[in-house]
């Protein structure tokens, strides 16, 4: 075999590593920054509305109910946008990882902010605590199975989030929202500018 | 001792520009004409006969259809495709792998 042979074999793989791994990143933020986005806004117009609009109780269920909803159909919706409006798709790959993984997540999250919300001895300030508690394992597992910079915005979520239940448990909804909020805003603005640039 | 193996790599795919497209539609459901060409920098023509040659191969399926009145022409990899591409890789590790280290 001749050495010339084995170089342009060497070259050949490098070529096909490299468009692949760019291929996979394009396809990768399919509306992603935006679907971060929108969760951000989710984070801080639900905190918001707890704290400003509607006292504790039952109401606060139907609010975070009727924002879920809402977030999951415009999450949808933009995803359908980009991948209609792209030059290279991998059909539903985003809405299939969302609905395998976070969909699980968040239905177990709900189903204790409901327990938490219809048991008196619990402070309805856990609800945050535990929905952002959540969040975090998502990515820390995301973070370790596939990449790395998730699981430190896993770390930090959940380092600040037991010290808020710790320290400020009551004013924990606003810190939190406000801090997942803005950090899930920022993460999409940075993905789209990630995503621009490939 | 050399160790000498004789493999043959598929001379369809080992082409650069073909491999280019074989490695983005391996790793997408779905490519459109003007991708390729602004990622493996193609003209229309180049890019329409590389296109054709792995179609006549059965390596990969052309679909035309009308976006707001705009022709869009995509492309996407068939089993057979992937099942070649699988296997020029495997090949390539071999030619890799056959030469001694020095």
């Amino acid at each position: 075999m001749e050495e010339n042979e084995r170089q342009e074999a060497l070259e050949n793989l490098e070529l096909i590593k490299e468009l692949v791994l760019q291929t996979k990143k394009h396809m990768g933020s399919y509306g992603g920054g935006w679907i971060s986005i929108i969760w951000g806004v989710f984070c801080l117009i639900g905190v918001a509305g707890q704290r400003l609009f509607i006292p504790q109780g039952a109401l606060m269920g139907v609010w975070w109910t009727a924002l879920i909803i809402i977030a999951i159909f415009a999450s949808f919706l933009v995803n359908r946008i980009y991948i209609k409006a792209q030059p290279v798709r991998a059909k539903h790959e985003y809405m299939r990882y969302f609905l395998r993984f976070w969909l699980p997540l968040i239905l177990l999250g709900y189903t204790l902010t409901l327990f938490i919300a219809l048991t008196p001895s619990l402070s309805n300030h856990y609800i945050a605590i535990v929905m952002l508690l959540i969040v975090s394992t998502g990515y820390l597992i995301i973070g370790l199975l596939f990449y790395r910079g998730i699981l430190y915005m896993g770390s930090i979520g959940y380092v600040c989030t037991t010290l808020s239940a710790i320290y400020f448990l009551e004013y924990s909804d606003i810190i939190l929202g406000s801090l997942f909020g803005v950090g899930l805003i920022i993460t999409g603005f940075v993905i789209n500018k990630q995503w621009k640039n490939t | 001792m050399e160790e000498h193996i004789a493999v043959k790599l598929n001379k369809v795919i080992h082409q650069k520009s073909r491999l280019g497209i074989m490695s983005i539609l391996v790793a997408s459901e779905e490519a459109e004409f003007n991708y390729l060409k602004e990622k493996l920098n193609l003209t229309d023509g180049n890019l329409s006969s590389h296109l054709s040659l792995l179609e006549k191969e059965k390596y990969i399926k052309i679909k035309k259809r009308f976006v707001r009145k705009k022709p869009k022409t995509s492309c996407q990899l068939t089993e057979k495709g992937r099942q070649a591409f699988e296997e020029y890789l495997d090949n390539l590790e071999k030619v890799i792998r056959s030469v001694p280290k020095d």
